[in-house]
């Protein structure tokens, strides 16, 4: 969105070399810099800025949205893939180990599952079944929705911030295939997020060419 | 994978998730739709529901009926306690019948008695219509809100089928209510019985620093029940462990179920008709999800560093209230044991990979918060509340962590100082205590400070004290000393006698 030439690079230790232990991260010069808030901030610096016609009011409602995201869709995508017992044993475990030989890909696997589950019970998502979870879900796509409205993004014309965390959230949920299709028709129950997402895919990503996706 | 995907059905490679329950083959009913349909499965979606047109009758009498024990009993709430009384409460026990609508009036407590009835008949179709595609956020709302107390079916649509006589149901089932309304000491007529069963209790820690509740989970669900007016019983205690569900604040339904998480006792008391949040727009709706998100996200860590990390302030202040609060042998371990449970849970709420360094953490994190308390101030600008004239559930949030940051005497502490500066977050905040909690400063200073007697008092008894146990110690020595031998009387008193009796013999052989 903001024109940056970026070139995506995928790892199977991308959690350990980055410097918060979280994905993703960017490596710029001899910069490293981790996860979006601080990503953001960098790119500010060097004097690119998506939300630099909001109001205070309204990147203060930009902050809150981002943290609902942050707070619910995330903690709700972690929690299906890891808390969920079909959805690991099919899907995550395979997935999350299959770049190492073979005792270790349990292991790594098992000690993943096992921080998620910690860092759940903290915030008190431990007791959740998966329908509650759900329900969340649907909770803060309805926010999310009536956030949106009829507009192209959420601060009207300009996409900001907001509109790429939700859009990534968005889309890797509509497209990735698990047991469990529950939460991608949570998601496609709201059409104006729907196209919202199938909007900034094309207009961002197929004009530049299918290369760009990883 | 290019989202044309999506417009074909993605079950053909997924099957069935057998975890999936029974009831969602078909999707529950969506909020935005009209809950036209019946409900699908027992604990039916939508929750929210407006009415509740809870009037009360009288003022005074129906403060009695919140019984906040714990503090000296309820101070006569006459006139101090003006707006609160005046809220209005449904009669949830039979929300199928008779409610009059919610009124906006209702919540800036006009205490202009509505008639009930006719009202009630007039606008009971109304919330559903233009509310509906309203309010299906608060209607979806209650994600955890499966428990078993949402047996009653939804209310709304049984509320538009009956008549809702409201007087004859008043009558009928505020009979039941009048006798415990009777034995709780008011009857108030005409006011329909809060409930079939017990009433609701509701187990929180008691007050300190001029606040209702020093944790701040139970001060927002007094809060929230204060801007709603539920009946509750509220019982204010200090002991963790007599708390029906082990942990404070706790709600005890009125079937005996026992709800511990702050966010599944408002979505009860929103079930319960009690909601704060009638009146607010899907928009304002989605707002409150956000600004709750960015609450838990920012200002939640800093709270716990400040008043459980921070060395300074957790000696003097946070343990030391719950060192004196808890009860005996539970204040050796309990606060150290919740000082752990808070750190644990702020490693894992900011992350493992944070630097090891406290003071960079520190920083980062006042950093934060204080961005976020500037946010919330110009959200705020200078209204009321945030969402108008009323307040709603995110005022309780917020109020709760705001007023725990300004109230308690904190020694050492940024925030509390950035949030001085933010006046009209402290307006707001006097405002709301001054309000709905008005005799809550004055509960706290009687025991403590009727003007400093008991603390002036306190120092003779100290000095008495040490005199009497001086004197004891004394006693004690000297017995202890008389008994062992090692100074003997009696062979002085023998000496005495025989001298005494030669005397007395000599006084005699003189008289004789």
């Amino acid at each position: 969105m903001c024109n940056l030439p970026i070139k995506v690079v995928c790892r199977a230790n991308a959690e350990h070399m980055s410097p918060s232990g979280k994905v993703p991260f960017i490596h710029v010069g001899n910069q490293v810099v981790s996860e979006l808030g601080p990503i953001v901030q960098f790119v500010k610096a060097k004097g690119h800025c998506l939300s630099d016609g909001l109001d205070e009011v309204q990147k203060a409602e930009m902050k809150a949205y981002m943290e609902l995201v942050n707070n619910m869709l995330l903690t709700a995508e972690l929690y299906l893939q890891w808390c969920d017992e079909a959805t690991v044993g099919e899907i995550t475990h395979a997935r999350y180990g299959s770049p190492y030989p073979w005792p270790l890909n349990h292991i790594l696997a098992y000690q993943k599952q096992w921080e998620i589950k910690r860092k759940m019970r903290a915030i008190g998502w431990g007791n959740k079944t998966l329908d509650q979870v759900l329900e969340d879900v649907d909770q803060c796509c309805q926010a999310l929705s009536q956030r949106l409205g009829t507009q192209p993004y959420f601060f009207n014309k300009q996409p900001t911030e907001l509109d790429a965390l939700v859009f990534g959230h968005l889309y890797t949920i509509l497209t990735t295939q698990l047991t469990n299709d529950e939460l991608s028709e949570k998601v496609k129950n709201y059409s104006n997020l729907l196209a919202f997402c199938r909007r900034i895919e094309q207009h961002y990503f197929e004009e530049r060419g299918k290369g760009r996706l990883s | 994978m290019p989202l044309s995907r999506l417009t074909t059905p993605a079950s053909g490679g997924a099957p069935e998730f057998p975890l999936l329950r029974q009831q969602s083959a078909n999707p529950p009913p969506l909020p935005h739709q009209a809950p036209a349909r019946p409900p699908l499965q027992p604990p039916p979606p939508p929750l929210f529901c407006f009415h509740g047109d809870r009037r009360r009758g009288a003022g005074s009498k129906h403060n009695a009926l919140w019984k906040t024990c714990g503090s000296g009993g309820p101070p006569p709430r006459s006139p101090g306690a003006g707006p609160s009384p005046e809220w209005p409460r449904s009669s949830p026990g039979h929300v199928q019948l008779g409610r009059s609508p919610q009124n906006k009036a209702r919540r800036p407590r006009s205490p202009t008695p509505r008639p009930a009835p006719s009202s009630g008949v007039q606008g009971s179709p109304r919330p559903r219509g233009p509310d509906s595609p309203r309010r299906p956020w608060l209607a979806a709302a209650s994600p955890e809100a499966r428990d078993p107390a949402s047996r009653r079916p939804p209310p709304r649509k049984s509320c538009a089928a009956a008549p809702c006589p409201q007087l004859p149901t008043g009558v009928a089932g505020g009979g039941a209510a009048r006798e415990r309304a009777g034995a709780r000491g008011e009857v108030l007529p005409g006011q329909r019985a809060p409930k079939m069963a017990a009433p609701m209790e509701l187990f929180c820690w008691s007050g300190g620093w001029g606040l209702p509740s020093v944790d701040l989970d139970s001060l927002a669900v007094l809060t929230y029940a204060r801007f709603t007016g539920a009946p509750l019983k509220v019982h204010k205690i200090t002991n963790p462990w007599r708390s029906p569900s082990g942990t404070l604040p706790a709600l005890r339904t009125s079937h005996g179920e026992v709800i511990s998480v702050p966010h599944r006792i408002i979505t009860h008391l929103r079930k319960e008709k009690y909601n704060a949040d009638y009146d607010l727009s899907a928009r304002q709706g989605a707002d409150t999800l956000a600004f709750m998100s960015l609450l838990e996200e920012k200002l939640l860590p800093v709270l716990i560093h400040t008043f459980w990390i921070d060395t300074k302030n957790y000696v003097e202040v946070t343990r030391k209230w719950y060192a004196e609060a808890m009860p005996f042998p539970l204040n050796f371990f309990l606060p150290g044991r919740m000082q752990r449970q808070h750190m644990e849970r702020l490693q894992l709420l900011c992350g493992e990979h944070r630097p090891e360094n406290e003071e960079e953490l520190e920083k980062e994190l006042y950093q934060e918060a204080g961005e976020c308390l500037t946010l919330l101030s110009q959200r705020l600008g200078s209204q009321k509340f945030f969402f108008g004239d009323a307040p709603a559930s995110l005022d309780a949030f917020v109020f709760s962590y705001l007023a725990l940051l300004l109230q308690a005497k904190l020694p050492s502490g940024k925030l509390p100082a950035h949030l001085r500066g933010l006046h009209n977050l402290c307006t707001y905040c006097t405002h709301i205590l001054g309000i709905y909690f008005p005799w809550d400063g004055a509960e706290v200073p009687p025991p403590r400070q009727p003007p400093a007697g008991p603390e002036t008092e306190e120092d003779p008894y100290p000095r008495r004290n040490q005199i009497l146990s001086v004197l004891a110690g004394l006693a004690a020595m000297v017995g202890y000393a008389l008994l062992s031998g090692i100074i003997s009387i009696q062979r002085a008193a023998p000496a005495r006698d025989p001298s005494i009796r030669a005397l007395g013999m000599a006084e005699e052989d003189e008289e004789q």
